[in-house]
């Protein structure tokens, strides 16, 4: 999906920008400046503000919600244990079970605890797997299309292709997944890996992309250099425009993980579901954003609370990644300054 | 990924073997009702169930040796049962994992039909013209059976009473506020307000959907002319939810909604629901008792199929669901072959205890059906 | 572009002796190299084609049965398997609607505030915290539209017009995805503003220019490609959505002029119906939705690309 607000940009720029400090502006209340004039200003300014409200106002409340509902739920045994299995069986009707059955399954009533483990191990892997098939293609992809197909006419290919992708709804790669890869491996076809296939055609242009633009910002006297020093052009890429670009590459990579991360659509038909804990990439999984969509389509309050605990947990390894890509690019901006 | 456009020629369709079931048009009510219930909160009996000794009992040390893991997915209806049954079961047999996606019963369906799970949840038969999309005969295990309630959120309103005709009326958008005309001659003594009617239905392909429309198309005369299906073509200024669980939540969200929800979603999320006239002219509340009595009173085929709603008889809830697990009767592995065998031998022996059942809002299957379903469970071969 | 990065002397190639051996066993590393990149590149290529034809195939038969009814049909029945998609295009149209017209005027605003208003102190934190909004899962603004929102938006719209008014509607979804959005719309017209260069708008002040009036006519027009490419690719986000929507759009096949009700869109009912009891046709028919569903987005996406880039590189001129 398209998602430029990922794309790492050049940092700010310090040459552009607004020049004048607030205060060094027009005085609107001079007497050079008509009272008509005056108003549209004023008016202008509080619209201004009223959409900086309208902006913030709601996005503060979606996170200041998340926190309330969610930051109570999550503590060491929600991380660790199994998703309980919502049953809305109460646990004075538990009791009621006969105690001869109860002593024979030793079923001892005590009302479930929350528990995500198993969501965020299957998070981690189907992303994790997602991103090593992603991350190298989309790279030598990027590599292709900037350093040896320059100019040519496949690169320009792969580029607008890439574009294209980059608009291809997530649920359309799942069900690309689901009828190419899934229902042939029958009741094994579901798991991770299909998850991770479909989370890879999402983030293969993201990461060719971004990329891409990092390596357009290696400037070409390095290239240069490297020939007129006798290296040959790979050696030039591997030693010298890689290293070069390599925050910038390891920070678009990062925020394409972290989109990755959080999408459900492309891992709805894909993942299957599973309540207790599975580190193989095969065999039914599920992940943070499943347990969230399972979760809010329920009205059970334990179903509820499951999802307001796992979008927490979400939430914050994305917002995990973000920072450390946003650091990693902000090192690397320090390096160039320096 | 080089792999994937290679492989992308690929279709769902597949041509398997064809497959015979008899009978899947089932009549429901025909038969006489035998009224006198047994199952629905007799202790005693459910105790003798699960203590040792009984034939009906499970023993776990006979399944000890199986190690497999079984995907399943589909009904909503019965996915309360069967996490609560998996829960109790994977206690006892620790090398046993079995998984139940829920997504309804059409997905139940269509994913066995595509072999992406080991057995369906369905409350819904398969279609004639699908049957040819499965690889190998599909068994049906009936497993258990509850009302689908009529529930409601109307302030100050409990204990309505509904009709077919007066229910088709409000599922089809003919009647649209609750003071209607149509309502209030049931209930003549509710105050009822002139508020629009929200009807709350399943967005996704639902056997839910299906017992309950088969209700409207017995009961509802003439005023239900959708037909009976896992979607409903409903009518404008309706709300779509996934799962029973989403249907409760749409309900409860909405003052002057109704819809239809399964009788343990509706209990979990504190739901009021309606007294519903049965075929024999009286009104019954949405309970387990009635459920039992429903299911008593249906004619059961020779694929263990068999509709219990709009039977007849006083006591009967007229709105019961029967649902069932469905397995293909070849399997490629023998370990999921014997997992099966466990999980639905467990279903039909201690899964039946009322005590159990009723702890999860669920009525159990006649005694008869249910050793008629475990004489089928042998019928599950590996290939 | 202004800043240049100058690797370590580490990783510059240390002065070796030169041989024939080398040149050879280095013609062959570049050889293999660019073959590498190559494949990696074409593996995009094979990608994309791949979804392309799968679907496609996939979804003829519902195309080949509708044909143009398909597209204008406003039944969707698996009862009668008439598949017409007009309902689910209305609702995508409507609720991505909805969303920029609420998204784009907070969005301007914001990017206006942090490149002119805002004191520069402040402008590092909140394009942060922006940019960390925009990486927010979609399903996480679903859960929270759904469980949180609701209750007020359904209070607020029966408040407005009526008791029939319903916290599930079109409504609901065009403002979660304009929440979505805003993060995404802002980011583009920002850059294109910082971009705006600085003697536009001190010369626009040297001439006694207000705030207001320097932003109508210097930067406005000189962000305005950015801020169209920007709204396009909001627009493209909004349309392909599918999690957020489903759980507050009601999801009722419908199409009506009250966006207070339920309806639909095409990436949701594909999230509900695609494992369905229409096992046969319907699956040919929801597949057949992911296409036009495709094609809307890439050609949305592709004119928003060409919009941005056209903008970029005429900033970059003047």
């Amino acid at each position: 999906m398209t998602d430029t607000a990922l794309l790492p940009k050049p940092s700010t720029q310090p040459g552009f920008g607004p020049v004048l400090e607030p205060s060094q502006r027009t005085d609107v209340r001079a007497k050079t400046v008509s009272a008509g004039r005056r108003r549209t200003d004023k008016v202008a300014t509080i619209a201004l503000w009223c959409a900086v409200l309208a902006a913030v106002v709601p996005l503060g409340a979606v996170i200041t919600v998340l926190v309330a509902k969610g930051f109570g739920v999550v503590n060491w045994h929600f991380l660790t244990s199994d998703i309980p299995s919502v049953t809305g069986q109460t646990t004075a009707a538990c009791r009621d079970i006969t105690p001869a059955f109860r002593a024979k399954y030793g079923i001892n009533c005590s009302p479930p605890a929350p528990g995500m483990g198993p969501a965020i191990v299957g998070t981690l892997i189907s992303t994790g797997l997602a991103a090593a098939l992603a991350i190298p293609i989309g790279i030598l992809g990027a590599v292709y299309c900037n350093e040896i197909g320059v100019r040519t006419r496949l690169a320009s290919a792969i580029r607008f292709f890439a574009d294209v992708m980059i608009g291809v709804p997530s649920i359309v790669m799942g069900m690309f997944i689901y009828t190419a890869w899934v229902v042939r491996f029958g009741t094994n076809g579901r798991s991770a890996f299909a998850a991770a296939l479909a989370l890879a055609c999402l983030m293969l242009p993201i990461v060719l992309r971004s990329a891409e633009e990092m390596l357009r910002l290696v400037p070409d006297e390095l290239r240069h250099a490297n020939l007129a020093l006798g290296g040959r052009p790979s050696q030039g890429v591997i030693r010298v425009v890689l290293p070069a670009a390599l925050p910038g590459l390891i920070s678009g990579s990062l925020l394409a993980v972290a989109r990755a991360a959080g999408e459900t659509a492309p891992v709805l038909f894909t993942i299957g579901v599973t309540l207790s804990l599975n580190t193989s990439p095969f065999g039914e999984n599920t992940t943070l954003a499943q347990q969230i969509f399972s979760g809010a389509k329920s009205g059970l309050p334990l179903a509820n609370q499951l999802a307001w605990g796992a979008a927490f947990t979400l939430v914050a390894i994305v917002f995990g990644l973000s920072a450390l890509a946003r650091f990693v690019a902000s090192r690397s901006s320090k390096v160039q300054k320096g | 990924m080089q792999n994937i456009p290679r492989k992308s020629r690929s279709q769902l369709r597949r041509f398997g073997v064809g497959i015979v079931l008899a009978g899947l048009v089932v009549t429901a009510g025909a038969c006489g009702s035998s009224g006198s219930t047994k199952t629905s909160d007799s202790k005693n009996a459910a105790s003798t169930t699960a203590a040792s000794g009984s034939s009906n009992a499970f023993d776990p040390a006979k399944f000890k040796d199986i190690t497999a893991t079984l995907k399943g997915s589909g009904s909503t209806f019965q996915q309360n049962y069967n996490l609560g049954a998996i829960n109790v079961l994977e206690k006892a047999l620790p090398n046993l994992k079995i998984s139940y996606g829920g997504g309804g019963s059409g997905q139940g369906k269509s994913d066995l039909a595509d072999g992406v799970v080991d057995f369906a949840g369905s409350d819904s038969l398969i279609k004639p013209e699908n049957l040819s999309k499965y690889k190998s005969t599909v068994l049906y295990f009936p497993t258990v059976v509850a009302p689908i309630t009529v529930s409601y959120d109307l302030d100050g309103v409990t204990g309505l009473k509904l009709d077919g005709p007066a229910l088709a009326k409000i599922f089809s958008g003919k009647v649209t506020t609750w003071n209607d005309a149509s309502i209030k001659a049931l209930n003549p003594s509710a105050k009822l307000p002139a508020d629009p009617i929200t009807v709350c239905h399943r967005a996704d392909a639902s056997g839910t959907t299906t017992n309950f429309s088969k209700f409207l198309v017995a009961a509802g005369g003439t005023d239900w002319t959708l037909g009976s299906s896992d979607t409903i073509d409903w009518p404008t200024g309706t709300q779509g939810a996934q799962g029973n669980g989403g249907v409760a939540a749409c309900i409860a969200k909405k003052s002057g909604a109704i819809g239809y929800v399964d009788f343990a979603d509706a209990k979990a999320q504190k739901l009021t629901f309606a007294s519903i006239k049965n075929a024999s002219g009286s009104f019954v509340e949405a309970s387990l008792k009635g459920a039992s009595a429903a299911a008593a009173a249906a004619a059961v085929k020779d694929d263990l199929t068999y509709d219990p709603i709009n039977a007849t008889g006083a006591d009967v809830y007229p709105i019961t669901s029967p649902t069932w697990v469905l397995v293909s009767s070849t399997q490629k592995d023998a370990n999921v072959a014997k997992g099966l065998g466990a999980f639905l031998t467990f279903l039909l022996t201690d899964g039946q205890d009322s005590s159990f059942t009723d702890s999860l809002d669920y009525a159990p299957i006649p005694k008869a059906l249910a050793t008629k379903a475990l004489a089928q469970v042998d019928k599950i071969k590996a290939s | 572009m202004t800043t240049v990065r100058t690797p370590s002397p580490s990783v510059l190639p240390a002065h070796r002796t030169d041989g024939r051996n080398r040149a050879r066993s280095g013609r062959r590393l570049d050889r293999a190299f660019s073959g590498l990149t190559l494949t990696a590149g074409l593996t995009i290529l094979a990608t994309l084609v791949g979804v392309v034809l799968a679907t496609a195939t996939f979804a003829w038969p519902a195309f080949r049965a509708g044909g143009i009814g398909f597209f204008t049909g406003t039944t969707w029945s698996s009862q009668t398997n008439t598949f017409g998609a007009l309902p689910m295009i209305y609702g995508t149209v409507v609720t991505a609607v909805i969303a920029i017209i609420l998204a784009v005027p907070a969005s301007l605003g914001v990017a206006l505030f942090l490149t002119e208003v805002c004191p520069r102190r402040l402008r590092g934190p909140i394009v942060a915290l922006i940019d960390l909004l925009a990486a927010i899962p979609s399903v996480v603004f679903g859960l929270v539209g759904v469980l949180a929102f609701h209750n007020v938006f359904q209070t607020v719209f029966r408040a407005i017009t009526g008791p029939k008014a319903n916290g599930s509607s079109l409504l609901t979804a065009g403002i979660i995805l304009a929440f979505m959005i805003i993060p995404i719309i802002t980011s583009i017209p920002r850059e294109g503003i910082a971009t705006v260069p600085g003697h536009h708008r001190e010369a626009s002040y040297a001439l006694g220019a207000t705030r207001w009036e320097v932003l109508r006519t210097a930067i406005l027009p000189a962000g305005s490609g950015g801020i169209t490419g920007a709204v396009m690719l909001g627009l493209g986000r909004a349309l392909g959505e599918t999690i957020a929507v489903a759980l507050v759009v009601g999801s009722a096949i419908q199409i009506t002029p009250d966006i207070t009700q339920p309806g639909t869109t095409m990436a949701e009912i594909i999230a509900n119906r695609f494992n369905g009891e229409g096992m046969g046709i319907e699956r040919n028919a929801l597949m057949g939705l992911g296409v036009v569903l495709f094609m809307i987005t890439i050609a949305v996406n592709v004119a928003a690309r060409v919009v941005v880039n056209r903008a970029q590189r005429r900033n970059a001129g003047t």
